[in-house]
């Protein structure tokens, strides 16, 4: 899709996020749909339609299944509400189907939630154990999804020279960013040698490279932009809105086309989005981006799939702190998920609220000061879906 | 007439040395399989290089991992021969090794058929505790017995049965005769009968695969066999511990490969099979082997390998994954044979299969047979993975001539130099199971330092 959709957040919430012991999926979805609805200044029967973005019900509490697990929480029953799931794009996918609806005019007001209820089962029980009983008897049998990250790792050090330490100092920024979110699982800073020092889970990704499991949820209300009212709302513009599946689940590992150097879902995602939004020069033109740093190799490779830096020149951006809050570029102000976790319906939802608080000025003490265009950016599967979203301030 | 025409020997990575074993062992070494091998995986890869081309699968083993189930049929299969191929198994003493050897010859004489595949297959170890004076061993012998001439030639087979066993096993249980009385009434009286059609004359070597040969050293001298010249010594014994099934086709294929002229086998248990070759080529040596092997460090790590107990994050795990024999049977070209996928317009060479070319979008593929070697393109090591010997090694392997494909390593119950793998060297596959499944059998490709 090249056309710009001209569509407005009005509404935003987001939970705690973090081992929420004492929530439910069902409590989870209420918290961010009433924190969103009462944001946009609506009653919860003004949603005319409704998306919701859960990826793994069958490792969480099998909730999430459709559309049906938005609906009974928030009694809003008698609309069409669909359940969204392409892997960790699923919150943007989400995003992107509520998008297309009013544009189509199918609705006025709609409502696109993300939520992922995972500690209720011990982590090990959860995406390891997808990994080896679910999935296809005889492929990628042994890797988690650490390792399915970390093979790219390799063969990066391998050929640009990036280091250990480079990607262990994506864990420390990030971290440092998390201290500043009040809404983030982990809350507390780390020093390089805690994250090197930290047990390895997939050579060279240690525990403190990986984003822990995390439940929450965050909620977005959006309508079409000329349907906003400017006295009662204070609206943050989508300007484009990508996404792609560049490869399949088995496909990269025994596809001998497949570089393991980029992200091939992210680049095509960037472009639709960045053709819809006009941007040319994405470092000069974007204030601030949050992207998927499931596992700190990921953040490094994005620079370079998202046009901030070119093939290899990852590690200098994060050598030269270019993308710490206050430098250049700042990736990952809210604390990404290696901080706030990374409750897999809601993570793009979440990045959408952040970005949108620092384009209204109101993120806090991590506020990135005059951001005007922002952008957010999931992947997963591993590798597979890719989505970008380019939020903007200005009309 | 019959001719061996090929063999191979296979002997998994790892041996343990008796005094590993128990404190007042000697210095003799056990063969011992890795925690992902049975005794069809030894078998495969004892037989996938030279049985190819072949009529008929016989399979010898007293240990299997199937019951109501042909391990011949099983190997036959994973070798790619045609469905309704014979395939047979025999087993019950450790004499089916050679007695498959017996049919294979039979089948061949009777005109039935033109090559057979024989393997000889095991995988048993003694009591816990009693290892130490056991001279157990894993391994697997493959030979391919033809019309057509080869090696050595079959000249001469017999069989005398014996009704007398100095031990079995009975209800699970081992039982031991009186050793006096059924020594002679077993293997000594068997002998007789053996040797009333032998004459030391035109015998270049004699090779008795039995642990009682001791007993009738003085009536082979009386019989004018010369003892060092003509009385072949079990050197295996030592080195790797007794095969079972297979160690009768080991020490033919010693004689093989070291004496030119007459060899005769005896393969006593139970009975006896008496086969006489006639060495026709040099063959090149394969029991070069069994110099490189990994010694296992403690009683721990073996004891993990007979799939016991966990110790300290290693030990033995089975993990129940999703299997299915529907995939494994629609897919199993591509699986189990290694068939790829190559593109017609652009001649990318594909594992996986696709309706495009994810190079040229061409829509055309021919089969293609991938190689099992190949070199890394990149890897991880998994710590969170469940396995016996964490971490499991992943390797993304682009194959020599083309393909590339993602497998666990294996063989690497140590992490040291000869297991360490950095991307651009060269690995090899090699089939296995892939998880210590114990509801159903799950091979796969893993892949070793090469």
């Amino acid at each position: 899709m090249s056309k710009k959709r001209d569509i407005a957040i009005i509404g935003i919430g987001v939970t705690k996020f973090g081992e929420l012991f004492d929530q439910s999926y069902d409590d989870l979805v209420r918290d961010a749909a009433l924190q969103a609805t009462k944001d946009a200044g609506i009653g919860m029967d003004e949603i005319q339609a409704g998306w919701l973005s859960t990826a793994f019900p069958e490792i969480g509490v099998f909730k999430g299944r459709s559309g049906m697990d938005l609906v009974e929480p928030l009694n809003l029953y008698g609309i069409p509400v669909t359940r969204v799931s392409n892997f960790c794009a699923s919150g943007a996918d989400a995003i992107r189907n509520a998008a297309n609806a009013l544009a189509a005019g199918e609705c006025n007001v709609a409502m696109a939630l993300g939520v992922e209820k995972l500690r209720d089962r011990s982590p090990q029980d959860s995406i390891v154990k997808m990994m080896v009983e679910l999935s296809h008897p005889y492929f990628q049998k042994g890797f988690t999804a650490a390792g399915t990250f970390a093979i790219y790792a390799k063969r990066i050090m391998h050929e640009y020279g990036l280091t250990k330490e480079d990607i262990a100092n994506v864990s420390v920024k990030n971290h440092y960013h998390g201290t500043l979110n009040e809404k983030a699982h982990h809350r507390k800073t780390c020093s390089l040698e805690q994250v090197l020092g930290s047990p390895m889970v997939a050579d060279p990704l240690t525990v403190m490279d990986s984003c822990p499991t995390t439940d929450g949820a965050a909620c977005v209300i959006m309508v079409r932009s000329e349907d906003v009212d400017m006295a009662k709302h204070n609206p943050i513009n989508i300007d484009g809105i990508g996404l792609s599946v560049s490869t399949g689940w088995d496909l990269p590992f025994f596809d001998p086309k497949h570089d393991f150097l980029s992200f091939q879902a992210t680049k095509d995602a960037a472009a639709m989005a960045y053709k819809q939004a006009g941007i040319e020069k994405p470092i000069d033109e974007i204030d601030l981006v949050e992207v998927h740093d499931c596992f700190s190799i990921v953040e490094l490779l994005t620079y370079e799939d998202l046009g901030l830096c070119k093939p290899g020149e990852a590690k200098d951006m994060i050598r030269g702190k270019a993308t710490q809050l206050g430098g250049e570029i700042p990736v990952n102000v809210s604390g990404g998920l290696l901080s706030c976790g990374h409750p897999v319906g809601a993570t793009g939802v979440r990045m959408v609220v952040e970005v949108v608080n620092h384009l209204r000025g109101s993120a806090g003490d991590r506020q990135v000061l005059g951001a005007k265009k922002g952008v957010t950016h999931n992947i997963g599967g591993p590798g597979a879906i890719a989505s970008v979203i380019v939020l903007n301030s200005e009309n | 007439m019959s001719f061996i025409k090929k063999y191979n020997i296979y002997f998994p990575q790892y041996v343990i040395a008796e005094n590993v074993l128990h404190p007042k062992g000697r210095k003799n070494n056990h063969s011992v399989a890795y925690v992902d091998e049975d005794l069809i995986t030894l078998a495969y890869s004892a037989s996938c290089e030279i049985g190819k081309e072949v009529d008929a699968v016989l399979f010898a083993t007293t240990t299997p991992v199937f019951k109501e189930r042909y391990h011949a049929s099983y190997l036959a299969d994973l070798l790619g021969l045609p469905e309704g191929i014979t395939a047979l198994d025999l087993g019950t003493s450790n004499r089916a090794g050679t007695d498959v050897l017996l049919l294979a010859d039979t089948l061949i004489c009777s005109g039935k058929h033109e090559n057979v595949l024989v393997v000889a297959s095991d995988i048993s170890f003694p009591a816990i505790g009693k290892e130490a004076r056991t001279p157990f061993g894993h391994g697997a012998v493959a030979m391919i017995v033809s019309k057509d001439e080869g090696l050595a030639e079959i000249t001469n087979i017999a069989t005398y049965s014996a009704a007398m066993a100095e031990e079995f096993t009975y209800k699970g249980e081992k039982v031991k005769y009186d050793a006096r009385f059924a020594r002679t009434a077993g293997f000594k009286n068997n002998m007789k009968k053996v040797f009333a059609s032998l004459s030391p004359n035109g015998i270049d070597s004699l090779v008795i695969n039995s642990a009682f040969v001791k007993l009738i050293l003085g009536n082979l001298k009386k019989a004018g066999f010369d003892m060092e010249k003509q009385l072949a010594p079990d050197r295996f014994i030592p080195q790797c511990g007794y095969l079972g099934t297979a160690h009768g086709l080991l020490r033919l294929v010693n004689a093989i490969e070291n004496v030119p002229g007459n060899s005769v086998l005896v393969d006593y248990n139970n009975g006896s099979n008496v086969i006489t070759i006639k060495v026709i080529k040099k063959a090149a040596p394969k029991m070069s082997g069994l110099n490189h092997k990994t010694s296992i460090a403690c009683y721990q790590d073996y004891l993990t390998l007979r799939k016991q107990g966990k110790f300290e994050g290693r030990g033995y795990e089975s993990i129940e994954i999703f299997s299915s024999e529907m995939i494994q049977e629609r897919e199993k070209n591509q699986l189990l044979r290694l068939k790829g996928f190559e593109c017609k317009a652009c001649g990318t060479i594909y594992y996986l299969k696709s309706a495009r070319c994810n190079n040229c979008k061409g829509i055309e593929f021919r089969e293609k047979q991938l190689s099992k070697t190949g070199t890394v393109y990149s890897l991880t090591c998994e710590h969170y993975f469940p396995s016996s010997f964490p971490p499991t090694n992943m390797i993304v392997i682009d194959l020599d001539g083309g393909g590339r494909i993602t497998v666990q390593q294996t063989d690497d119950m140590y992490q040291n130099e000869n297991t360490k793998i950095s991307i651009g060297d060269k690995v090899k596959l090699v089939l296995r199971k892939m998880m210590e499944n114990d509801k159903k059998p799950n091979y796969f490709w893993k892949c070793v330092k090469l």
